[in-house]
């Protein structure tokens, strides 16, 4: 018994990784525009589905189609941004609904060109069995895409704390106005969080595709953890992400582990429901993060 | 010699309520040009119309003979007119350093940095002590330092700030007036929005006095009656002696 759960944790460190790819995405997105973004989902998995194209056709492996990915994310991603663009009056409402909107159709279009079967990547390599300490059992592409969601993840944290356009993003979720004052084109920024949160996407794509399962329903579950986990982090808040993450992971595999699979999805919103009532500014927010 | 910032006949206001009644100023270049007047006068709105960040309505406003009507307050900025904002906002969640780098976002202060930031902690020797330190947790008188130090770093021409001695202790406010005196002296030309009419009197070159978003006092700092000008700002009837 303690394997397993040794087991169900170890697993839901590995999903942590492409779990908190997808979070932080939708939580820079948020901290610039207030807006949150419910099609970043199906932008993870228009990823995905890149991925599945070009090994089905070329036989690519899945790290190839990355760069192939990025331009049809990035691209899509744009689309959303100047279509929120046209918002004029309470964007942060409004684009709910557009958002909304924009899922279902991504979803439907991702229906009709592909199909409603479960994809995953067919490349052995990937598949092929890591043990950890003689226990701890994992496929390969979960151990590498766990590993290349923290890189991304310390990535982004030092371009945020380290660079000029990083600083100017926070300014901007900071305090818009005063961000002005300072230079700063809030416009500019919010297009290159939604650029960032697009590249994000994209890993975590290919990274569902390869260590785990795809089908067009996925979008819409990926987007409400990575909104669970975004919120669990107090809104942006990286190492918070990172945490929450591990989390809802973690949760899901012990849920799936000592209960029933059909009850993983739950997991999340019990998780969710639970810090909420102990912690209403989230594991790493502080007082009055929520009010925003 | 053209007025370095010249204003005529403004209208802002927010959304359907009008706010700034046929706004006159002129400020001349090395000057300080302090605006006094009442709570709710408009001098806070005034400023962030000059900044871009409030829609003008109607009139004229020109920085060098050049308009800044529908103008990006980021461009503004990069102009050369900056402005520290009532409430400082600083950024709470960056530490110290990083708000002041805030302040050399355009490209012009990238390259120039590191030089402005040693000339800022020679004015604000805490802010260097503070410089890890979250700005959210300073307090009321060393965020108004820092937000001052920002303002500073973005190398002004202009230098717009609105009641930096608000809510200090009196200790505080001698040092930002200092400081303020040690600007004027280095030639730069200021717009003081203060409350504290007496201690910006003394640094002031021009007042203006605003009531009900109208300017209705214009007078060179020499010629001003303080009682005079306290009557007017309570709307009293009556000479300068009514002082009471
Ligand atoms: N964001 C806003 N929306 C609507 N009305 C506003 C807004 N900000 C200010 N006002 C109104 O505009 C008028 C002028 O306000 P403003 O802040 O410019 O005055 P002020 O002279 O700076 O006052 P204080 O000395 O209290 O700072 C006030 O009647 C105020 O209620
Ligand atoms: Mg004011």
């Amino acid at each position: 018994m303690l394997e397993l759960i040794l087991q169900a944790l170890y697993s839901g460190l590995l999903a942590g990784g492409y779990y908190a790819m997808i979070a932080l995405g939708l939580a820079l997105v948020f901290g610039t525009m207030r807006i949150i973004n419910l099609a970043h989902g199906e932008l993870v998995l228009l990823a995905a589905y890149v991925a599945f194209e070009m090994e089905r056709s070329f036989g690519w492996t899945p790290l190839a189609s990355i760069p192939v990915a990025l331009v049809v994310v990035g691209l899509t991603a744009l689309v959303i941004y100047l279509l929120i663009g046209r918002i004029r009056q309470d964007r942060e409402l409004n684009s709910l609904i557009l958002t909304f909107g924009i899922a279902i159709v991504l979803t439907n279009l991702i229906l009709m060109i592909w199909s409603a079967d479960i994809r995953s990547t067919s490349n052995s390599w990937f598949m092929d069995g890591v043990v950890l300490g003689d226990t701890l059992f994992s496929m390969r592409g979960e151990v590498i895409f766990c590993v290349i969601g923290v890189l991304l993840l310390a990535a982004t944290y030092w371009w945020l704390n380290h660079t000029w356009q990083g600083r100017a993003l926070r300014a901007v979720a900071s305090n818009r106005d005063a961000a002005k004052l300072m230079g700063v084109n809030p416009a500019r920024i919010e297009a290159l969080s939604f650029l960032v949160s697009g590249v994000l996407a994209t890993f975590a794509g290919v990274a569902v595709y390869t260590a785990s399962v795809v089908f067009p329903a996925v979008g819409h579950n990926l987007t409400i953890k990575a909104f669970v986990i975004t919120v669990l982090a107090g809104m942006g808040s990286v190492p918070g992400v990172l945490l929450g993450a591990v989390l809802i992971g973690v949760g899901e595999t012990l849920t799936t582990t000592l209960a029933k699979p059909s009850l993983q999805e739950l997991t999340g919103m019990v998780i969710f429901l639970l810090i909420l009532f102990l912690r209403p500014s989230g594991l790493f927010g502080r007082k009055g993060m929520v009010k925003k | 010699m053209t007025p370095l910032l010249e204003v005529s006949g403004l209208r802002a206001g927010y959304g359907q309520i009008n706010v700034l009644w046929d706004v006159d100023l002129t400020v001349e270049e090395g000057k300080t040009t302090v605006i006094v007047g009442p709570n709710g006068a408009g001098k806070t709105t005034l400023l962030r119309t000059l900044m871009g960040l409030v829609y003008a309505s109607a009139g004229s406003m020109t920085l060098h003979g050049q308009t800044l009507k529908g103008g990006k307050t980021w461009d503004i900025v990069e102009r050369g007119m900056v402005m520290i904002p009532e409430g400082r906002m600083v950024f709470p969640d960056m530490s110290v350093l990083d708000n002041l780098m805030m302040g050399a976002y355009p490209r012009a202060g990238r390259a120039d940095w590191e030089t402005r930031l040693e000339r800022v902690f020679a004015m604000f020797p805490r802010l260097k002590e503070r410089r890890g330190q979250m700005a959210g947790l300073m307090s009321g008188g060393e965020a108004q330092m820092l937000a001052m130090g920002r303002g500073l770093m973005e190398n002004p021409q202009v230098l717009l700030i609105d009641e930096p001695s608000l809510g200090l202790a009196p200790v505080i406010v001698d040092e930002i007036f200092t400081i303020l005196a040690d600007l004027k002296a280095q030639g730069l030309t200021i717009v003081l929005v203060e409350q504290n009419t007496s201690r910006a009197l003394h640094l002031a070159d021009h007042v203006y006095l605003m009531r009900s978003g109208k300017t209705i006092l214009s007078q060179p700092a020499a010629e001003v009656d303080l009682g005079h000008l306290h009557d007017l700002y309570f709307a009293r009837d009556g000479g300068s002696a009514a002082v009471g």
